[in-house]
């Protein structure tokens, strides 16, 4: 037995080789097929990846310019911040600046409010004036039409009354008593009386209405021509009238006429008994601003001046300054203003007559000559007229 | 003036004062008849109206009623018919304007009526003495203003 155990395991050893073989080959086959689609799955790995080189190659390029367009947006950016940020500074300066402009407005609305409110006051105040000045001007033809009452209707009848009387007194003289005709003389008298105060009044009134117009003259003229008026009077009184630094003046000759006319009669009118008149008038050009301090000085009796005290003289102005001096009775320094005005009496009519219009007259034709008078005196030592008028 | 008697026209509207220059004429030895009329109208009506014979001289006051002083001798200086007879104006005041004015306007004379009844009388018959003699031609215009004391010179 040995022999054939030999032969069998050849056997099934060729046996073996021959499948394995077989599987060898169908292995070999198998693995060419595998081979075939390797070497295609190759050749298309290859293709893909020459693909893949240029898809790449293109994205390396874009990324590049990307990374551009980044860095590009990273300097807007920075830009678009700072900007931001100055819009933001801006703002914040437009918030306060805005802030301001409401509040300017606010106060702008409440002037505008205060202005249309001072506005219809002004407006109020300019009615009034307007109604004012209405009513002066009919004040004023009221006055005129007074004026003319007073001389012719007033009149008539008090001519009436007197001439009454002068027919009782000539035709009935034998039938009335003494003391009758004593009353009737009484009567008389004070009808002349209120004659005499109608027609000062009435030249009193006319002193505006008459000729106004204003001539350079010399003083002396008009100085010698009342002199000339009251001659007689001048030489019963023994009164020298001396006249002298006479600068020329601008003024209504008319009414300057009458002013020295009623000072000068004054003057003799209240003149000193036993000393004879001495009237002495000067004049001379002075400024305004040295006439407006010695005028604070005299009101505030100080040597201080007073600010709050008005300038009654334009101070770049030149006035005409003349006083009329006398040494007659004079009259107590409170009295100084009172006798300018009109029908104001120092002494009674028994004493002295005349209704007390004199001065008043004086003062008025003064003022028409945009000027100031004023009256210094002391009892028993004479009296100063001063008068201020523009010169020139 | 050859008339025997004088025609005077007297314009006035005050009773009184019409009674005064009647008053006044009493006493004047002059012949003569007094006629008068109380407003403007009345008196340019009679002027204007009188057929045989105008007055000699008027009187007249300056402020009558409808018709004022001044208005009648303008129409009186302004009317041929009218403008010779001699027209002396009166009035209680006297203002120099209108003194003035009437003597340019042509009146004769002008006064101011006087408070004294004497003194009247004596104005009334300086003017119409003045008048008989024929010397009332129309005067400068220092002598327009007759006064009491020009009055009594004569």
């Amino acid at each position: 037995m040995k022999h054939n155990t030999q032969e069998d395991e050849l056997n099934v050893a060729n046996k073996k080789l021959i499948f394995q073989n077989e599987e060898k080959e169908k292995r070999a086959a198998e693995l060419i097929i595998a081979n075939k689609e390797l070497i295609f799955q190759n050749g298309e790995k290859e293709k893909r990846a020459a693909e893949l080189i240029i898809a790449n190659t293109e994205l390396i390029f874009q990324n590049e310019e990307k990374e551009k367009r980044a860095a590009e947006l990273i300097i807007a950016n920075k830009e678009l911040a700072f900007q931001n940020e100055e819009k933001e500074k801006r703002a914040a300066e437009l918030i306060i600046a805005n802030t301001e402009l409401a509040f300017q407005n606010e106060e702008k609305e409440k002037r505008a409010a205060e202005l249309i409110i001072a506005n219809k006051e002004l407006a109020f105040q300019n009615e009034e004036k307007e109604k004012r000045a209405a009513e002066l001007i009919i004040a004023n033809k009221e006055l005129l039409a007074f004026t003319y009452i007073s001389s012719h209707d007033l009149q008539e009848p008090l001519r009436k009354i007197q001439t009454f009387v002068t027919i009782i007194l000539e035709n009935e003289n034998n039938n009335l008593s003494d003391k009758g005709k004593y009353n009737f003389h009484r009567m008389q008298l004070a009808a002349e009386r209120m004659q005499q105060l109608i027609d000062d009044l009435l030249a009193f009134s006319r002193i505006n209405t008459t000729d106004h117009k204003f001539e350079k003259t010399d003083l002396h003229l008009i100085i010698d021509e009342v002199k000339n008026e009251l001659r007689d009077n001048i030489l019963e009184k023994q009164a020298t009238i001396e006249a002298s630094d006479i600068c020329p003046v601008n003024i209504i000759v008319f009414q300057f006429r009458q002013l020295m006319y009623n000072l000068l009669s004054n003057a003799l009118k209240f003149s000193n008994s036993e000393i004879p008149l001495h009237v002495i008038i000067k004049s001379s050009i002075v400024k305004g601003s040295l006439l407006n301090e010695a005028s604070i000085t005299a009101r505030t009796g100080t040597g201080e001046t007073d600010k709050t005290m008005p300038e009654i003289f334009s101070p770049g102005k030149n006035y005409c300054h003349i006083s009329v001096k006398d040494n007659g009775i004079g009259f107590e320094p409170h009295f100084s203003e009172r006798i300018f005005g009109v029908f104001q009496k120092l002494h009674s009519k028994e004493l002295y007559k005349g209704t007390g219009i004199g001065l008043a007259i004086v003062k008025k034709i003064v003022e028409n000559h945009k000027g100031l008078i004023t009256a210094t005196s002391e009892l028993g030592k004479g009296a100063t007229f001063d008068i201020y008028i523009p010169a020139g | 003036m050859n008339v025997k008697q004088l025609h005077i026209l007297l314009a006035d509207d005050d009773t009184d004062d019409c009674l005064f220059f009647k008053d006044a004429l009493e006493g004047i030895p002059i012949s003569r008849e007094l006629i008068a009329v109380h407003d403007g109208e009345q008196l340019m009506q009679f002027l204007n109206t009188a057929t045989n014979r105008l007055p000699d001289i008027l009187f007249l006051d300056l402020n009558i009623p409808r018709k004022n002083g001044f208005e009648c001798l303008s129409e009186i200086k302004q009317n041929k018919k009218l403008n010779t007879i001699p027209v002396v104006i009166f009035s209680t005041s006297f203002e120099k304007e209108v003194v003035n004015k009437l003597y340019k306007k042509g009146a004769k004379y002008f006064f101011r009526k006087p408070a004294e009844f004497l003194q009247f009388k004596n104005i009334i018959l300086h003017v119409l003495t003045l008048l008989i003699q024929e010397n009332i031609s129309r005067p400068a215009k220092g002598n327009f203003v007759l006064t009491v004391e020009k009055s009594l010179i004569i």
